[in-house]
């Protein structure tokens, strides 16, 4: 019994997800993001391929296509053609 | 039953019915009435998207108004802090709420294409009116996103200037210098007349003004809020009578027992004079006594009044001066009294003080009057504070209470000292606001400390082992409810757990608002404890966990309750084979556990894709430490389904023999005939081979050997042992008992009994009464003794495990006396000598 329960912890723990919305450039060159969290406003330069983490409580980014999204914090977002998707 | 299985019925078909109609309905809506749909839901949501931020940008702009007015207001403050951030993630949720559209916008002028290029044959007039179109609506949507962003800036702005401003209000508070010199002096005395004519004109107007007009209501809502704190006062006295009352005791009581008198009596008239406060300050408000004027000083009046009280029956609860035997510090009692009387008028001092500055501001005096009373007040507690000093509490080691006491020790001393002269000081050199902060936190954040520790030393003494057990309500809740030992050791655990949250949810929000918190901030910071702890990036929603839980909890019962339903009230009736009656309840049981547990984790936010992860790292741990455990569990699993024995079959494998007692997903409980439970772990019961005597049926064979000696004739043995086997009632004629000529030894021949049995669980108790009958018959007719010739001595049977069912139910007496009767006594007379007979217990394992 114990084993179960130590592994439903585990199980727990390691499900817990990241709730700050992750952005993941997947094309070829770097992607420039423009980030208004609270009072800042902020650019974020995304390299190709890589992925980071912006604004655990909501947002809004323009993205490198013009577009403009307002984010709660929780998605998971992938920059395609210079276009946001968000997933 | 019918209408449980009605409402099986019903719900099965509820859980059926709706999936035909949601087929249909795709289909009957397909063409032109989806496409009608998707254009009125395009319009919708970015004009409802601008109505709202329209709505936001003209709440925010009152907010911003109402801001600016309230710009002294602390309290005010705090309250449109929480307003403004609920309105920025509104903003925020709206904008989210157009992404999807602008996504179909996108997917749309990707599927168009890009506009041709120059020299390219044009395209279609429609394609490029659309695209037109789409573009513009993009344009629309980006331009929406573009002033939820401006709207949402703003907020942030908003909401963190209240911040600034309230940091400046606070220290403004703390640190505003006033000059006191002799014109501020003269000019506050001049001031004083005033503002007692202004407040007694006013206090007058309104008594006249409620006597003559609000009477009833007046007198009502005095009367209501007596009853509010006479019930309060009446009921926790009664429940907590032996926690207050202090006796004269014999007898010094118990540190215990002190402590928690001290604990209770203080908070239990506490708490019923802001019960009283607080509901009578209600309906005056709510019967329109009150006028705008009067209200802050009845409400400064009555909270002063609830100050003082919980100060001073703090202190004697402590100190209790007129009785040593219930003192908590040692101190003598001349040091209780002064202690005591010091408290006391500093709390008064400083209340009086708080009174004083709201009429002050009621009235609309002149702020110089505020300082000079604040700064009265100030220099008044600091000499008693330096008085304090001079008391002499303490009492040495050998001496009595009521001896002369000691001096402080140095420290103490020293502190006294300092802190009345910093407070005399700093109400001196012009910072009033300070000394009076100071003054309050010693007085009231002391006290709260001081109870707090109490309380928490209560608890602790409470929760101690069968402390509950041995007090008064301990004794009342044996005789009224006749609880034991644990149970009321468990209740005192519960109690001791209950006051340290009680002490901590009233005392540290206490403690926060003494410290200039507003009780919104409270609220704020109390909500996000509840729904977000950021640690990091990760989120973690304590509510979000906590209704997991009870969601798993409800599942669990529910699938306890539908198994039990499903076995006592289904299969039971159904006359289902036993077996697989415990495997589909077990099933049942898993599958509903499994069930609760996946809801649970989602109901907590728990993002099951990211399990992927976890399998694979479990994967590996199952490769090398989990391995036994999962193997056994799908053994488990397979036992169920297999059934290769069931829950009361007699099993034999490796060295392990007994009744199977419940078959779990573990391991498999067996119990011996000796009663000894083992538990067997299922990859046993899959991979070794396993012997049940009582699979398809009970029926089975045992045999008896018997030795007889070679003067005995082989065939009037067999003839006899068959006689005996038929005779007893247990043993099968079909297939019929059989006796066997096994084998020549040295000096003796082995017959062999085998009998069938209907039951072989009964083999023990047949055996037994078999040999008795052999043994007798044997004697009868001179065939021979079971025990051998030389010793003369009965064998000693091996130790053999017995089913004791087959003990407890065997009567031998009709099986043996039977053959008995019915032979003829002829043969007694004649005397043989014993032969060498005997019945060996080799072979008797069965």
């Amino acid at each position: 019994m114990k084993a179960f329960v130590s592994a439903f912890v585990l199980t727990v723990i390691a499900a817990f997800p990241a709730w700050s919305a992750t952005v993941t450039n997947k094309d070829g060159e770097p992607a420039v993001l423009v980030v208004v969290e609270g009072e800042s406003r902020m650019e974020v330069a995304i390299s190709a391929g890589s992925t980071e983490s912006i604004c655990p409580s909501g947002c809004f980014i323009t993205t490198p296509s013009g577009d403009r999204l307002g984010l709660q914090g929780d998605e998971t977002i992938e920059i395609v053609n210079g276009s946001a998707v968000v997933k | 039953m019918t209408s449980k299985l009605f409402a099986v019925f019903l719900s099965l078909w509820m859980v059926a019915a709706p999936v035909p109609v949601m087929a249909q309905q795709p289909a009957a809506n397909a063409n032109p009435q989806q496409q009608l749909q998707q254009q009125e839901a395009a319009a919708t949501p970015q004009a409802q998207a601008a109505a709202q931020l329209e709505t936001a940008r003209k709440n925010l702009e009152r907010l911003a108004e109402v801001i600016t007015k309230a710009k002294d207001d602390d309290n005010r403050l705090a309250e449109l802090k929480v307003e403004i951030d609920a309105a920025a993630k509104q903003i925020i949720a709206t904008s989210v709420a157009i992404r999807p559209r602008l996504d179909e916008i996108k997917a749309r002028l990707a599927e168009l294409g890009d506009p041709p290029a120059e020299g390219a044959p044009p395209e279609a007039d429609v394609v490029a009116q659309e695209r037109k179109r789409l573009l513009a609506e993009r344009g629309a949507i980006n331009a929406l996103t573009g002033t939820a962003e401006d709207l949402s800036v703003q907020a942030t702005k908003l909401s963190n200037g209240i911040t600034a401003t309230r940091r400046v209000l606070f220290s403004n508070t703390l640190l505003k210098h006033t000059d006191i010199n002799r014109t501020m002096v003269m000019d506050a005395i001049a001031a004083i007349s005033l503002e007692r004519q202004t407040f007694m004109r006013t206090v007058g107007s309104w008594l006249t003004f409620a006597w003559n007009f609000k009477r009833l209501q007046l007198l009502s809502a005095l009367f209501l809020s007596l009853c509010a704190a006479l019930v309060l006062l009446a009921g926790t006295r009664r429940l907590f009578s032996p926690f207050i009352h202090r006796g004269v005791l014999n007898e010094e009581p118990g540190y215990i027992t002190r402590l928690s008198v001290a604990f209770w009596s203080t908070m239990i008239p506490t708490m019923a004079a802001a019960a009283f406060a607080t509901t009578s300050y209600f309906f005056l408000q709510v019967f329109n006594v009150l006028r705008p004027d009067i209200a802050p000083i009845v409400s400064v009046t009555l909270a002063v009044c609830v100050a003082v009280l919980f100060v001073s029956t703090l202190a004697n609860a402590v100190l209790a001066p007129g009785q040593s035997a219930w003192r908590l510090v040692r101190v003598s009692d001349r040091g209780a009294r002064l202690l005591a009387w010091s408290i006391f008028a500093m709390t008064v001092v400083n209340g009086l003080d708080y009174l004083a500055s709201t009429i002050s501001e009621v009235m609309g005096s002149p702020i110089v009057l505020t300082v000079v009373k604040s700064l009265i007040a100030s220099i008044i507690i600091g000499l008693i504070l330096m008085a304090m000093s001079l008391i002499k509490p303490l009492v040495a080691a050998g001496q009595t209470l009521d001896s002369q006491g000691k001096p402080w020790p140095r420290p103490v001393w020293l502190l006294f000292v300092l802190t009345g002269a910093a407070l005399i000081m700093a109400a001196l050199s012009g910072y009033v606001g300070l000394a009076r902060f100071v003054a309050t936190q010693i007085v009231m954040t002391g006290a709260i400390l001081v109870t707090m520790y109490l309380g928490i030393l209560t608890g602790k003494a409470v929760a101690k082992q069968n402390a509950l057990a041995d007090t008064v309500v301990g004794r009342y809740l044996e005789r009224r409810f006749g609880m034991e030992q644990i149970g009321l050791d468990q209740a005192g655990l519960v109690a001791g757990l209950g006051i340290y949250a009680l002490v901590v949810l009233l005392f540290i929000p206490l403690i926060l608002l003494q410290w200039g918190f507003q009780i919104a901030d409270i609220q704020a910071w109390a909500y996000r404890l509840f729904t977000e702890i950021r640690i990091g990036s990760i989120t973690i929603s304590i509510t979000g966990i906590l209704a997991g839980i009870l969601l798993f909890a409800a599942g669990f019962v529910v699938t306890r309750w539908f198994q039990r339903w499903l076995d006592s009230n289904v299969m039971a009736r159904s006359r289902i084979d036993p077996g697989v009656r415990n495997s589909v309840k077990t099933g049942v049981g898993y599958l509903g556990l499994a069930l609760a547990g996946l809801i649970g984790i989602s109901a907590a936010g728990l993002d099951l894709s990211n399990l992927a992860l976890v399998a694979g790292a479990l994967s590996l741990g199952v490769g090398f430490g989990l391995q036994n455990i999962v193997s056994n569990f799908v053994s488990g699993l397979i036992l169920l389904v297999e059934r290769p024995f069931k829950v009361g079959d007699w099993v034999v494998t490796g060295t392990t023999e007994g009744f199977v007692r419940r078959i779990s997903v573990r391991a498999t409980e067996i119990e011996t005939f000796q009663r000894q439970t083992i538990m067997v772990p299922n990859s046993l019961f899959i991979n070794a081979s396993v012997g049940n005597w009582t699979h398809r049926n009970k029926l089975g064979r045992s045999d008896i050997p018997v030795t007889v000696g070679y003067d005995a004739a082989p065939r009037q043995v067999m003839d006899t042992l068959l006689q005996i086997a038929n005779a007893h009632p247990l043993v099968l004629k079909n297939p019929e008992p059989q006796a066997v000529f096994s084998a020549f030894g040295e000096a003796t021949m082995t017959f062999e009994l085998r009998i069938y049995l209907a039951d072989i669980v009964n083999g023990n108790g047949v055996r037994n009464d078999l040999r008795l009958a052999i043994y007798e018959r044997f004697r009868e007719e001179g065939l021979g003794a079971p025990f051998p010739k030389e010793t003369l001595e009965p064998e000693v049977s091996l130790p053999q495990p017995e089913p004791e069912i087959v003990a407890a139910r065997k009567t031998p007496d009709e099986a043996v006396e039977q053959p008995v009767v019915d032979e003829p006594v002829r043969r007694s007379g004649t005397q043989r000598r014993p032969r060498r007979v005997s019945v060996e217990a080799v072979g008797d394992k069965d």
